[in-house]
């Protein structure tokens, strides 16, 4: 089926669709590269401390309009390690990472990420002497003195990772790649070989960890620090449990994914990565893990999770380690997980409701969801609310849902709300479908993992429901496009 | 050497600054496995100056929530 059979917020041109698909980054330093090229990396030389001045250049660089990655090299005690933040840390970052002009909207990087997704699956290739193993490291292990790590957070329980992909395999299946997972999930660093990490009940890994568990055997694991910026956006999207990651990247990239064989064990690894931390989870132990300020905004609690014993390290010279700043919003990882939210939601609900024309879930993983959706008959836009409330990703995220008609832009909040100002009936359109999923991370989750569900229907009612005392709308004014090019002229010229 | 988080005599040094500077050491907890640098700031640091929502004194480890429980041993 066609991406995008009806669209009308289709706004792309020919000039932009698709634009530069075959033209991407195979590693983080081609894509570092090609930032610094546009104005979107800069170099902090001064010297820092680790805390607080790296979380303080990551709170601004996210924070400032089309903020740029930041390359540090001069951090006190680390002298000689390089770390970089904010790599998808603006939507310029995000466009460029796709080969896309800087100045795209989200909205049009929507649309042309829908069009790609029928690209998958994209090739891999396995490549010999990758660059991520010119430095092997077996013995002696210390991440605290391979890796230049910061506290993110203040009151955070360690040094985390907030952007490592850990990759792992179906051990029913260890040989079918599409089976193989790369997901990023948080990491603290618990000792010198050791990692903590949270691994929920709804993830892909956690599929694989009970099969192991079950058997008391250890899950090989390796965590890919460093990547291209299309496979940490592939790490974090919810795709269907058997659908490669590395395919993906490459369907979205336009090139293929180059892996090798990890140096321990039969895990696949992306060849150009910065760092590749191999190890396993070690079988049915829990282990105090936490808080780390969260996506929410907020600290999650102080949990017992999963514990990796680190095994091998293998870099490449000169490495830098890629990290992100997450808590209050927005910030790289709102970034990172908004438009990687909306398209497998859109792509999902549109496999069976061809109506619905746009999804944006750009607010904290898709805790809040607007659709745009024609109102096939009456009611109709509320069997979407529960098809997207449904989905893999929506049975635990999607717990906010608002619908539009499909002549509403649902990345344009003010229409979004003249939607609501005017189509909804409370007594009708506001339903709230209570002890459903939710997500633990959210602070109104309670008990952590439990929710409810709220559908606002701000679609115009079809029949046979009762249709609104008559009314005709005021129609678009498309002519006004073309006179907008003239205005915009005009004002480049104005006040010279 | 005592946490400072769970205030337990748990915790020892597990690097200096790599750069050889001397700049910081940093240590963990074993028990609570609370890492930190001696460069931070007090209040996150010093158990006198530290927000007492985020200290584990008295805290059971064993009374923590499992969020992704063990599943039950294939016969």
């Amino acid at each position: 089926m066609g991406c995008m059979p009806a669209c009308k917020f289709k706004p792309l041109n020919n000039k932009r669709k698709n634009q530069g698909v075959n033209n991407l980054y195979r590693d983080l330093r081609e894509f570092l590269a090609k930032l610094e090229e546009e104005g979107q990396l800069v170099r902090y030389t001064d010297e820092i401390l680790p805390e607080p001045d790296v979380r303080h250049i990551c709170r601004a660089s996210g924070d400032m309009p089309n903020g740029p990655a930041v390359l540090m090299n001069n951090i006190k005690g680390y002298k000689g390690k390089r770390l970089v933040v904010n790599v998808h840390g603006s939507w310029a970052n995000h466009a460029l990472s796709f080969g896309m002009d800087k100045d795209t909207s989200p909205k049009e990087q929507f649309h042309e990420l829908c069009n790609r997704w029928d690209n998958y699956p994209g090739e891999v290739k396995f490549v010999d002497n990758a660059p991520c193993q010119e430095v092997v490291i077996k013995d002696d292990i210390n991440l605290f003195d391979l890796l230049p790590l910061y506290r993110i957070n203040p009151y955070d329980g360690g040094y985390y990772f907030g952007k490592g992909n850990v990759i792992s395999q179906d051990p029913d299946e260890p040989d079918n790649l599409d089976k193989e997972n790369v997901g990023i999930y948080r990491m603290q660093v618990q000792g010198k070989d050791i990692i903590g990490m949270q691994a929920l009940a709804f993830h892909d890994i956690s599929i694989q960890l009970a099969k192991v568990e079950a058997e008391n055997k250890p899950l090989p694991v390796a965590i890919a620090l460093g990547v291209d910026p299309v496979l940490s956006f592939i790490a974090s999207t919810p795709i269907y449990y058997d659908q490669s990651e590395y395919k993906f990247a490459a369907a979205l990239n336009g090139i293929p994914q180059e892996l090798t064989k990890a140096v321990t064990s039969n895990i696949n690894v992306p060849a150009g990565a910065e760092f590749v931390l191999e190890g396993e989870i070690i079988p049915r132990q829990r282990f105090p893990e936490g808080p780390f300020g969260e996506f929410p905004g907020s600290y999650s609690g102080i949990r017992k999770q999963v514990r990796i014993k680190v095994k091998a390290i293998t870099h490449r010279k000169d490495p830098i380690f890629e990290n992100l700043y997450i808590g209050r919003p927005w910030t790289e990882a709102d970034f990172l997980l908004g438009l990687n939210t909306c398209v497998p939601l859109y792509r999902q609900l549109k496999e069976t409701m061809p109506e619905v024309e746009a999804v944006n879930a750009l607010y904290q993983h898709g805790l809040t969801a607007i659709i745009a959706t024609g109102n096939r008959f009456g009611g109709y836009a509320k069997s979407v609310a529960m098809r997207v409330a449904s989905t893999p990703h929506g049975i635990s995220y999607c717990k906010n849902i608002i619908l539009v008609d499909d002549d509403v832009d649902p990345f344009d909040l003010m229409q979004v709300m003249w939607a609501l100002s005017t189509r909804v009936r409370a007594d009708k359109d506001v339903i709230v479908i209570p002890h459903t999923p939710g997500m633990p991370l959210d602070p109104a989750s309670e008990p952590p993992g439990m929710g409810n569900k709220l559908i606002i229907d701000a679609t115009s009612p079809a029949p046979p429901d009762s249709v609104m005392r008559e009314v005709r709308m005021v129609d678009r004014m498309p002519q006004a496009l073309e006179v907008e090019k003239i205005i915009a002229e005009l004002q480049k010229s104005a006040g010279k | 050497m005592k946490c400072a988080r769970c205030l337990e005599d748990t915790a020892a040094k597990v690097a200096d600054a790599p750069d050889g500077s001397g700049a910081w050491e940093i240590y963990l907890c074993s028990r609570c496995n609370y890492s930190w640098r001696t460069t931070e700031e007090e209040e996150v640091i010093n158990p006198e100056k530290r927000d007492p929502y985020f200290t584990l004194d008295g805290v059971d480890m064993d009374d923590l929530m499992v969020l992704v429980p063990v599943p039950p041993l294939k016969k």
